[in-house]
């Protein structure tokens, strides 16, 4: 106990405040693959527009369904979904980064004009273009954000890559005699982990605005997935009416956001006083 | 002239100066002289007012001609700083490529000392030239009714600043200043922006001028030109200067008197002849003999020279310019021309030649780190390691020390299999190794973060040593140490050489560590080698000018 | 000169690129259009009919070089939803023209809102010695940040629209008919899209300060007797302010997407609403013609900040 304490005195509040904020949501979505107050379909007209109370914690909607249930399943889309993307967007920008950095050439070229390309373009946009050919759901969602997403990590991954190339540690490893994946993999990439881990928070940011912002616009995930996006635009209609209907699936995007950005703000500051304590 | 009493200043932890007390005479020149670390900065810093938020004063008081600047205890009075700062006392710093502003014109820069004390200064004349101020300030009163005069005046005064700049610019030595006032800092080498700063300085003739190590980031000949400047402007202006300096010669060719400091303590104060012939404390004398100086007799040339390890025949080396330009027209610059030497076994040859000389480039394009190059360069043994001047970038900051010294050896056996050794049998000759740089085996588990910049030097020729090449060049090794760290280094190579019977092309740009160190010594300018020979021959029969300018 | 025309060059190749992808992403999509215009009971030789007129039976390639060629006179082709009456088909032209200038003005109007907020308010921060000041923007520039744009959309409507009645949502109005009603309207969701990038770079801002207040050169201005202020406004700013430059040409493309989406909260007809619309329809002319201009539009920006870079630092203009 009194280590663990310790630990958390050690740790920066953002860190932690981040940590604690995507826990509860992540935990709140892996519960309702197996468990919701509600059953999140069950309609009753007897109960619609309920306001929040502790029967229903975040009130009813139009059907007479339990937001909160609704709400955990959506979290739960929002979180798997967001988790895939970041997984292939990253993974792929690793690979392409670490080796269009280290060993450049035209190949590097022809990526880095892509890549530019496709960054010039605002991503949500890249993204409804792609689901517009490969038809909306959730696999392609998954599939285009990825796609639309890897170019950062490539910039991201490569621009580490080129700064460490000619760091003198590797060119005496070079000297040494190391082949060239062992450089790679073994001596490049550990020292580019902490840039890495806090590019993945901020991919999970901009996969779950993406994401909802496509279910809002409805080309995203398609019932009967569950989705916050869509439910907020449901609920829009009834804005005067029943407020919280909106308010709840709004707020738990912000809260899963925010808990992400302190997360990676955690990791950046955690980075650098790090490095302060090396120098 | 300035007095310095009880000084204790700490930042979150343990003082980092120590009760330190001094006092600088009218016109007299004080050096204080101490390693990094030593609280040098951070006294001289907390005197001008301009320490960092952080530190707090514990104990002690400044005085300013009597006047009291700053005491313990009480904050510091900003207002009255300011009115000193620029036109009382004038600080020169370190780093002249970034103590100026970017984006501002290098005579803005130097005016706006005179525009920030414009007011201050025309008061005080007023008062001491006129007894009775009431008739000036009718008459100004009259002149800021007429918008005309006043923008004329206000004009004038500006021409007048300018005169003042650029009169200003030509005493720090700088030629052409009208057009030297339009540029930006980015446009002048090293040793002018220095100059500017200089200007900056001195341009209200303050009473004291603080220069904290301006000549470290020059090379040498530039440095030996600011050091006359220096003594120029004392001589002329009669100010007080504080010159502080990690550099004993330095401060030996230009002090009166000299301060040792050492872990925020005074340890020793005297003349500076007194203190050179004869050192009262321990650290002192310890801090002179390190100082590598041309004094120790060198031995003649070791009789048995062996065979060549590297043959460098008629080398040219290039590099593109303009590289990105849209049409792929380069230029090729070259930056070494016809380097014609050779490395023999078992001997140390120094290279020496100021920034941008071309040493650096001349000894990757022998690593085969260079491709573009014309002539040849021919390898006797086996693969040449490297040990750089950077001990902070030279280890990989992710692995052990035990894992650094170990992976020479793995690669080793990767790509010939009947060097491959056993993990045990790598681990042994690791520790061997650790010993042999002078650590102890419990830094085997450490990180490169864990250490100091001469212990993360020690790892680094342990591991370029550690497979036994022929040859390993070492560029700059002991340039980013202190001068004690940097001594024991020196004698750790010297050693290492006899020991293991390895050649070392050895680069730097003092001559003094190349004397030293070296068995032959190659002088080396705008990418041409001048001048090779038996270091005691070229030193005491240097055949080039620029050889006897560097050996002034 | 140099640099410009090889700037240049990059910037017409990158289009090009677009162009063909947007061609060819069109071109390898599942389904075919002429059974979605005609529907399924068409015949045969209707369909054949069809293809023909839109040029559907030759190859990509002929096919893109005869558009890019269309869309370099100006010709940008017809859309196959909308037309104009029964006999006339409606040219892509057309549909964007009127819609253009809403999304342009919410564009417009948010970039001034940021930048009349962002810049001061960043100054103020890095300038604060406040500490809950501190926390306290702080914390509320994370949480603008956390915000999508849409929620903030709905939020805005719901504060401004139902709560305090200060504009009828969904009550676009045109600015041909009242152009100071319209950009009543237009004030809403400008706002929508701003705050997030309001925050971020004030947040940009400020570190960039906190950085350059670090420099050496700032110890330089003290040391000649400068005070705070006149180091913030005379030295730190002037160079805090180069990399928020690029900073605020990148986020421009954030702001059109931003904008896009604002739309659809707000009902606007602009860009977005068509361009959604036309990807639930298939309307293939129209949805290449969108991702062009937006790309277009995006880099001509980029460039254009990329200029201004280079002549307000002189490290590169003197060059």
């Amino acid at each position: 106990m009194k280590r663990i304490a310790a630990w958390l005195k050690k740790q920066n509040k953002y860190l932690l405040v981040g940590l604690i904020m995507t826990g509860l949501a992540v935990a709140l979505g892996l519960l309702s693959l197996v468990w919701t107050p509600y059953s999140p379909t069950a309609m009753s007209s007897a109960e619609r527009f309920h306001a929040p109370s502790f029967r229903h914690l975040f009130g009813t909607d139009n059907f007479g369904r339990d937001i909160f249930s609704r709400v955990m399943q959506g979290i739960g889309t929002t979180v798997t979904v967001s988790t895939a993307i970041v997984i292939i967007s990253a993974g792929a920008g690793i690979l392409v980064g670490a080796v269009t950095g280290y060993f450049g050439g035209i190949l590097d070229e022809a990526i880095m004009r892509i890549t530019d390309a496709v960054n010039s373009f605002p991503s949500i946009l890249l993204a409804l273009v792609v689901i517009s050919i490969m038809g909306s759901g959730k696999q392609n969602v998954i599939l285009s954000l990825g796609i639309v997403f890897a170019p950062s990590y490539v910039r991201i991954v490569r621009s580490e890559f080129i700064r460490l190339r000619d760091a003198d540690y590797i060119m005496r490893a070079r000297l040494m005699g190391v082949s060239k994946w062992r450089i790679l993999f073994v001596h490049i990439l550990p020292n580019i982990f902490s840039v890495f881990w806090v590019s993945v928070t901020i991919g999970f940011n901009n996969a779950i605005l993406a994401e909802s912002g496509m279910s809002y616009l409805g080309v995203g995930v398609q019932p009967p997935d569950a989705s916050l996006g869509k439910m907020l635009s449901d609920a829009q209609g009834y804005l005067g009416r029943a407020p919280w209907y909106a308010l709840a699936p709004g707020l738990t995007i912000v809260w899963i956001v925010l808990g992400f950005s302190l997360l990676s703000e955690g990791i950046r500051r955690g980075a650098i006083s790090g490095k302060r304590e090396v120098e | 002239m300035i007095r310095v009493k009880n000084l204790s200043v700490a930042f979150d932890g343990p003082e980092v100066v120590k009760n330190v007390s001094f006092e600088i005479g009218d016109g007299e020149i004080l050096g204080v002289v101490g390693e990094s670390g030593s609280g040098k900065s951070v006294t001289a810093l907390t005197m001008m007012g301009l320490v960092s938020e952080g530190a707090r004063v514990t104990s002690g008081e400044i005085y300013y001609d009597e006047e009291l600047l700053l005491k313990a205890g009480t904050p510091r009075d900003n207002a009255l700083y300011r009115e000193y700062l620029g036109r009382k006392m004038s600080m020169v710093f370190q780093e002249p490529m970034t103590s100026l502003n970017p984006t501002m014109k290098v005579g803005k820069q130097v005016e706006e000392v005179l525009s920030l004390h414009e007011a201050a200064i025309e008061e005080t004349q007023r008062e001491s030239t006129v007894p009775s101020g009431s008739a000036v300030q009718s008459d100004v009163k009259c002149g800021e009714k007429v918008p005309g005069k006043k923008r004329k005046q206000y004009r004038e005064r500006k021409e007048a600043r300018k005169q003042k700049v650029l009169e200003a610019l030509s005493s720090v030595g700088l030629k052409d200043v009208e057009r030297v006032y339009e540029l930006y800092p980015h446009q002048l080498s090293g040793g002018m922006r220095q100059r500017v700063m200089i200007a900056m300085a001195v341009i209200l003739h303050p009473g004291l001028i603080v220069a904290d190590e301006p000549t470290t980031a020059l090379d040498v000949t530039v440095q030996n030109q600011i050091i006359e400047l220096l003594k120029k402007i004392n001589q002329e202006q009669n100010n007080s200067l504080l010159f502080i300096t990690h550099d004993l010669n330095l401060a030996r060719r230009l002090c009166d008197r000299i301060l040792v400091m050492q872990n925020g303590c005074i340890v020793e104060e005297g003349i500076t002849e007194e203190i050179f012939q004869n050192p009262r404390g321990e650290y002192t004398r310890k801090l002179i003999s390190a100082v590598p100086g041309r004094t120790g007799k060198k031995k003649k040339l070791r009789k048995e020279i062996g065979k060549a390890l590297v043959e460098v025949r008629d080398l040219s080396v290039f590099y593109r310019e303009n590289a990105n330009s849209l049409f792929g027209r380069t230029e090729k610059k070259c930056v070494v021309r016809n380097a014609d030497f050779s490395v023999y076994e078992g001997e140390i040859l120094g290279l020496v030649g100021e920034s941008g000389c071309g040493k650096t480039t001349l000894s990757k394009a022998i690593l085969g780190l260079n491709k573009m190059i014309t002539g040849e360069v021919t390898h006797h043994s086996n693969a040449p390691q490297m040990v750089f001047q950077d001990p902070y970038s030279s280890l990989n900051p992710s692995k052990t020390v035990g894992w650094l010294l170990q992976e020479p050896l793995r690669a080793q056996g990767a790509l010939d299999p009947s060097k491959a050794m056993t993990e045990a049998e790598s681990r042994a000759e690791a520790i061997e190794m650790l010993k042999r740089v002078g650590l102890e085996e419990k830094y085997f588990d450490r990180k490169p973060s864990q250490l100091s910049g001469g212990q993360r030097q020690r790892i680094s020729i342990g591991q370029a040593l550690i497979t036994r090449p022929g040859l390993v060049i070492a560029d700059e090794p002991v340039s980013a140490l202190d001068v004690t760290i940097q001594a024991q280094i020196l004698e750790l190579i010297r050693r290492l050489q006899e020991e293991l019977g390895t050649a070392f092309l050895f680069i730097s740009h003092d001559i003094n560590v190349i004397y030293q160190v070296s068995d032959r010594i190659m002088v080396m300018r705008d990418g041409r080698i001048l001048e090779i020979g038996e270091t005691c021959e070229v030193f005491e029969h240097p055949k080039d000018p620029y050889t006897r300018e560097l050996l002034r | 000169m140099k640099y410009l025309v090889k700037k240049l060059a990059t910037l017409i190749l990158t289009l090009f690129l677009v162009s063909v992808l947007a061609f060819l992403a069109f071109q390898i999509i599942p389904g075919d259009v002429v059974t979605s215009i005609l529907g399924t009971e068409a015949t045969p030789e209707q369909a054949q009919q069809l293809r023909e007129e839109l040029g559907l039976n030759k190859p990509p390639l002929v096919r893109y070089i005869s558009w890019a060629g269309n869309v370099l006179k100006g010709n940008f082709g017809n859309s196959y939803r909308y037309s104009k009456n029964m006999n006339q088909m409606m040219p892509v032209s057309e549909l964007i023209g009127d819609k253009l200038p809403v999304t342009l003005s919410l564009a417009f109007l948010s970039m001034i809102f940021i930048a009349v907020i962002a810049i001061p308010l960043g100054v103020f921060w890095a300038r604060s010695k406040n500490r809950v000041l501190d926390v306290i923007l702080n914390v509320g520039t994370q949480t603008a940040m956390a915000v999508p744009s849409f929620f903030l959309g709905v939020l805005v409507t719901y504060f401004f629209g139902i709560l305090l009645r200060w504009f009828s949502p969904g009550r676009y109005v045109s600015y041909e008919k009242d152009f100071w009603g319209f950009v009543g309207y237009l004030i809403f969701p400008a706002i929508s899209v701003a705050i997030p990038k309001i925050a971020m770079t004030a947040r940009f801002l400020r570190n960039s300060m906190l950085t350059e207040m670090h420099a050496d050169y700032v110890r330089t201005a003290y040391s000649k007797g400068a005070t705070e202020r006149q180091v913030a406004y005379g030295h730190v700013l002037r160079n805090a302010m180069m990399p928020v430059v690029t900073f605020l040409g990148m986020i421009i493309a954030e702001i059109v997407a931003g904008s896009i989406v604002v739309e659809q909260v707000f009902g606007l007809p602009g860009i977005g609403k068509l361009l959604i619309s036309s990807i639930s329809t298939r309307d293939f002319p129209v949805v290449e013609i969108l991702i062009l201009y937006i790309t277009f539009v995006v880099i001509v920006v980029y460039f254009l900040v990329d200029v201004l870079y280079r002549v307000i630092d002189p490290r590169i203009s003197t060059k």
